[in-house]
Formats: C-alpha cells, sequence, structure tokens
C-alpha cells in the first residue's frame, strides 16, 4: 500500500534556491497585511463599540514600531516581489534572467526598506 | 573516500512511517550517487530498493531528492555534492511506495491529459510535414523531457495540490503547442488554462533548477500563460 502523505513539511527542508526564499517571502508577507489589517479592524471596533481596553492593547501593539519595522519589511517585499512577478509574466523572455531580477529586486528593496527603518528609528528616538 | 549516506527507508509491510538509516560507504570522489546507492544494495542491504534503468541520465528512472534537492542519481557525482554527508529521499508529493520509489501514476496521468503527441487530421502530404529551422526552434528546449518528475515533485503548488497538472505536463503540452505542423494548440491551451493548469504556476523556479536537462521550464510555462492570455502563439 502506497503512503500518501503531505509533502508540506517536507517541503519546507527543500532547498530550492533564493527564488523559494521569496516565493515563502512573499506568502508570509500577504499574511503579514492581513494581520495587520485584521488587528487594526478589531481594534477599531472594540474600542468604538465597547470601549474596549482589549482594543486599546491591540491597537497599541500594532502601532509600535517593533511591529511596524517587521510590518515595513513584508509590505516593501510584497509590493517589489509582485512587480517583479508581474513584469515576469507579461514577458516570459525575461524568464530567463530571473536570477538577475531577484537581484535587483533585493537592490531596490534594501535602500527603501533601510530609509523606513531609519525614520522610524529617528522618530522613535525622538519621541524618546 | 569514506562517505557516510543517510536513506530514508519505507517498507510498507513492516513500517508505519518512512525513517532515515545511515550507512557508511567507500567511495571516490568521481563516483555517482547510483553506485553508492548500488554498493549499499550490492554488499551492504539487499532489501534497498529505488530505480534505475539506463545510468546515463535519459531514462529519468532515478530521479530522488539528493541533499535536498531532486537531482538525478546517475548524474550526480559525489565530489559536487562538496561534502562526506549524503542524504537521500523519495521524491516529494507522490505516493511512497517502498523506501526510494514513489507511484508515478498521478504524474503519467498529468502528462497524458495534456495530449503529447501530434495532433493534425489534415491529409498528410506526399513529402514529409516540413519545418524551417526556425519553426523547430521554437519547441527545442522541450523536447528534451526525459519524464524524471524531478521538476513537478519539486514544486511546492503540486506538493500542495496533487490535481494540478505540474511543470512536465506544461513542458510536454508546450513541446507540441508551439509545433507549427501540430493543430492541437486551441485544446491544449483549453486544458491549461483549467484552474488546475499553468495559473496554479506561481514562478517559484523550483523546476527550472531540478531539471536534469536544463530545460527553461518557468519559461516555457510562461510562454503557454501568455498563449492563453492572448490567444496568439507568437
Amino acid at each position: 500500500m502506497a503512503l500518501s502523505k503531505n509533502a508540506w513539511l517536507s517541503g519546507l527542508r527543500y532547498k530550492g534556491g533564493g527564488t523559494m526564499i521569496t516565493w515563502l517571502l512573499h506568502r508570509i508577507g500577504g499574511l503579514a497585511m492581513v494581520l495587520f489589517v485584521g488587528f487594526h479592524i478589531y481594534s477599531a471596533f472594540l474600542t468604538q463599540q465597547f470601549g474596549s481596553n482589549v482594543g486599546v492593547a491591540i491597537n497599541t501593539i500594532y502601532e509600535s514600531s517593533y511591529f511596524q519595522i517587521v510590518l515595513y519589511f513584508f509590505v516593501i517585499f510584497h509590493a517589489i516581489n509582485g512587480l517583479r512577478i508581474i513584469i515576469l509574466d507579461l514577458f516570459p523572455k525575461l524568464l530567463e534572467y530571473q536570477r538577475e531580477l531577484t537581484w535587483l529586486e533585493w537592490i531596490i528593496i534594501i535602500p527603501i526598506y533601510g530609509l523606513s527603518v531609519f525614520i522610524t528609528i529617528m522618530r522613535l528616538s525622538a519621541n524618546g | 573516500m569514506k562517505v557516510t549516506v543517510k536513506i530514508l527507508r519505507y517498507n510498507p509491510e513492516k513500517d508505519k512511517r518512512p525513517r532515515y538509516r545511515t550507512y557508511h560507504v567507500e567511495a571516490e570522489p568521481t563516483d555517482r550517487v547510483l553506485d553508492v546507492l548500488e554498493k549499499i544494495k550490492g554488499y551492504q542491504d539487499g532489501s534497498l530498493s529505488f530505480r534505475r534503468s539506463c545510468a546515463h541520465g535519459i531514462c529519468g528512472s532515478c530521479a530522488m531528492r539528493i541533499n535536498g534537492m531532486n537531482r538525478l542519481a546517475c548524474k550526480t557525482l559525489i565530489k559536487d555534492l562538496h561534502s562526506d554527508k549524503i542524504v537521500i529521499e523519495p521524491l516529494l508529493g507522490l505516493p511512497l511506495m517502498k523506501d526510494l520509489i514513489v507511484d508515478m501514476k498521478p504524474f503519467f496521468e498529468h502528462y497524458q491529459s495534456v495530449k503529447p503527441y501530434l495532433i493534425n487530421d489534415e491529409p498528410p502530404p506526399l513529402t514529409e510535414r516540413l519545418q524551417s529551422p526556425e519553426e523547430r526552434e521554437r519547441f527545442d528546449d522541450t523536447t528534451k523531457c526525459i519524464l524524471c518528475a524531478a521538476c513537478t515533485t519539486s514544486c511546492p503548488s503540486f506538493w500542495s495540490n496533487g490535481q494540478y497538472v505540474g511543470p512536465a505536463a506544461i513542458v510536454n503540452a508546450h513541446r507540441f503547442i508551439f509545433d507549427s505542423r501540430d493543430r492541437g494548440a486551441a485544446e491544449r491551451l483549453r486544458i491549461l488554462s483549467d484552474q488546475f493548469g499553468v495559473y496554479r504556476c506561481h514562478t517559484i523556479f523550483n523546476c527550472t533548477l531540478a531539471c536534469p536537462r536544463d530545460i527553461q521550464i518557468t519559461k516555457a510555462i510562461g510562454e503557454v500563460k501568455r498563449a492563453i492570455a492572448t490567444g496568439s502563439l507568437d
């Protein structure tokens, strides 16, 4: 009898290279944004409807600089990586240069993310 | 050199789940992983099961996960693994039958679903169906497929849903879709525009990296996607 099992856990150990990592980060980024928007809606609902302290606590979490520094990465990565995939889908000839495009993607992401983190940290230190 | 080989073993008559077993083998750096497997089977453990046939990278029988990545055991040299520790596991996403042997039936069902043969009902000409070198060049890359399943079983979309036709089937559809002598392109594009067709490809590139024939698989899938979207084979 053949053994059928979910390949997902074993699949996470598959050595697919840089493009598999970008694919995973893209998915995690999507989930991070859902989490952020979910927190925002849930917190606003609880605070406005019930004046709940739970809403205030959630608000404190998602507005914290640490949370936002993580979120910035996923939002910026999701956007730039999404653009790379759209370009590759529209122009399949460029698929031969996917390695170069992946490097270009990181070259764009790192300074934008670095600037966002820098501004956040400056604001954080200015507020004491 | 002495290599330590860890193999994921599974005997459906005894084991509930696969388990690793370690072997120590004397091998040359220029030996292939298939040679190491043969040594283990021949001298240490005759119960080890794996597929092999031509041993020259043509039949595609010995595709397996070697150090975490799909490769042909007969084309992978020990020295190219840059390690004296080798982990060998069966392909992912297909039912495991025994040790390194997986059930290829779902893979070949997907392959057959895209009608991988010439479709042309026009009366045959007196001579061959002629084709220019440029027309032949259009699908040259995808003629190289040996159906080893290394690409399909490296694809996370296939792992998550076995109904996805997978990269190998799309590659073989591409081989005929862009063949100037074929008349079945519209039919194949209709099949591949299904919910389990080309749009399950998320441009992850595992298939391209895993292909032992260096076929630009993601590019072929991209060309099929574009043909579906534009309705043009240009």
